[in-house]
């Protein structure tokens, strides 16, 4: 009978060994596409945070709107970018994402542009209207790309096909931590409304506290705070909001946002890509990692059970030879 | 003379970030320059040769595409599609370029979308060029 049972402990053993080595291996190449990545990530950061900046306090400052992608849009359709990963296995990352758009979509009428095969899968599996599915190879998306994909947003929109854009994606705040956020593409007047929730946000989780987690994200978001300078504070005094109406646009401010917007859209697209590859990559090592970890675990506690199941059938055998050997002496 | 902060920032990178005393670029529609205390100002960039005037009077070019320029509050931020610095050019790389650009707009029947590239890669080609060697 122990035998039996010594020989499932250690059929056991060795098929967790073999997961753990899988695991161990993904994780290994997560690491080192994860450095590449988070470098091309880095990079666009800076590109990210001042582009949007720039837009925001242009939106927020601007009266003269002409263009069709400034104007506040009376069309409630949303098109929402969503970025998530090619393949599963990296932990929350395409879970917490699509958490995240459920809520966003609330309520909504909406289409999805997915990016990335997980997007394009779960949302095919919701039946949402799906603009393109041109793009659902997030790993392989170039520039030029984005530059298209851009265009085809701009057309679609300014044929009134919906009225605002929005982009999700998993920001990269450090190697342990990457959430899902949102970014507002068009038109241009949604970026001082979404900046407006966005501090609301975190007004109320500073009063609030309660969980561990908010008061972590509400620490990423002071952290950043020192970027922008207080001429961005959407709180302002309407008197000094006023002042910011005052943008010279050359030619026209009509001109400047025709030629402007699909190269940003096209810029923040491309960015927001790599910053999501690297989101995954890093949540994929996060997973492997402890999965890694729990299998060890697991071997220790099987080898343990193993041994002590081994002692004990040796022992047993030592006291049956030892009484039979009395046995037969008498 | 006056000076005031300026961000150069692309896909690639923030390429610079820090007093300057003036930069002079082709926006859409001409050459501007933009010294301090200019008003809020927002415009389209061109295909051009940037100049940046350190406060040291260092004269700094580049080859500017693409993209805007805005002036917030006395900041300046350029946000191109393209930022080369003068010494990261690779002069015989942009000649290079040119000669193959001009002999494919050289050939016949070229359909349109092909001249239009072509053409892209000439001027893209000639401004960087031209940014390697700005006294030319």
């Amino acid at each position: 009978m122990a035998a039996a049972n010594m020989k499932a402990v250690k059929l056991r053993i060795k098929s967790v060994q073999n997961t753990m080595q899988i695991t161990k291996a993904m994780q290994l190449v997560a690491v080192s596409k994860l450095r590449k990545a988070k470098e091309l990530a880095d990079n666009c950061k800076p590109y990210l945070t001042i582009l949007r900046d720039t837009l925001t306090t242009i939106s927020i400052g601007n009266t003269d709107f002409q263009s069709p992608y400034t104007k506040e849009s009376d069309n409630s359709k949303w098109l929402y970018i969503v970025i998530a990963g090619d393949r599963g296995l990296a932990g929350g990352y395409n879970a917490n994402m699509f958490r995240f758009v459920e809520k966003e979509i609330q309520g909504r009428d909406y289409a999805i542009l997915p990016m990335g095969k997980k997007s394009l899968e779960y949302f095919r599996g919701k039946n949402a209207e799906i603009f393109t599915d041109e793009f659902d190879e997030v790993a392989r998306v170039s520039v030029s790309d984005c530059f298209e994909l851009s265009r085809m947003i701009c057309d679609a929109y300014k044929k009134g096909e919906f009225g605002h854009v929005l982009m999700c994606y998993t920001n990269f705040e450090n190697m342990l931590s990457q959430t899902p956020s949102a970014v507002s593409m068009l038109p241009l007047s949604d970026f001082a409304v979404r900046k407006k929730q966005e501090d609301e946000a975190v007004a109320t989780e500073e009063s609030g506290k309660t969980s561990k987690d908010s008061g972590h994200s509400h620490k990423a978001k002071k952290a950043k705070k020192p970027e922008l300078a207080p001429e961005y504070d959407t709180s302002m005094q309407e008197e000094e909001r006023r002042r910011f109406h005052q943008i010279l646009y050359e030619p026209g401010s009509e001109e400047v946002f025709n030629t402007v917007v699909p190269e940003y859209l096209a810029g923040i697209l491309y960015a927001s890509v790599n910053i999501s590859v690297a989101s995954e990559l890093a949540a994929r090592r996060m997973a492997m990692e402890s999965a890694t970890d729990n299998a060890e675990e697991m071997i220790e506690q099987l080898t343990l059970y193993y041994n002590r199941a081994r002692q004990s059938s040796i022992t047993q055998e030592i006291t049956e030879i030892v009484a039979g050997a009395e046995g037969g002496g008498k | 003379m006056a000076t005031f902060q300026m961000q150069v920032v692309t896909m690639d990178g923030l390429q610079f970030e820090g007093e300057v005393e003036r930069i002079k670029l082709r926006s859409a529609h001409g050459d501007i320059a933009i010294l301090a205390n200019h008003i809020d100002y927002c415009t389209a960039i061109g295909m051009g040769v940037a100049k940046v005037v350190l406060p040291d009077k260092t004269e700094r070019y580049a080859a500017c595409i693409g993209g805007m320029l805005s002036v917030m509050n006395n900041v300046v931020r350029v946000i191109p599609t393209t930022w080369e610095w003068s010494e990261d050019i690779d002069l015989e790389r942009a000649l290079a370029a040119k000669e193959r650009a001009e002999q494919r707009l050289k050939e016949e029947q070229l359909s349109k979308k092909a001249q239009v590239n072509a053409e892209a890669k000439l001027y893209r080609a000639l401004v960087r060029i031209s940014a390697a060697s700005p006294e030319m």
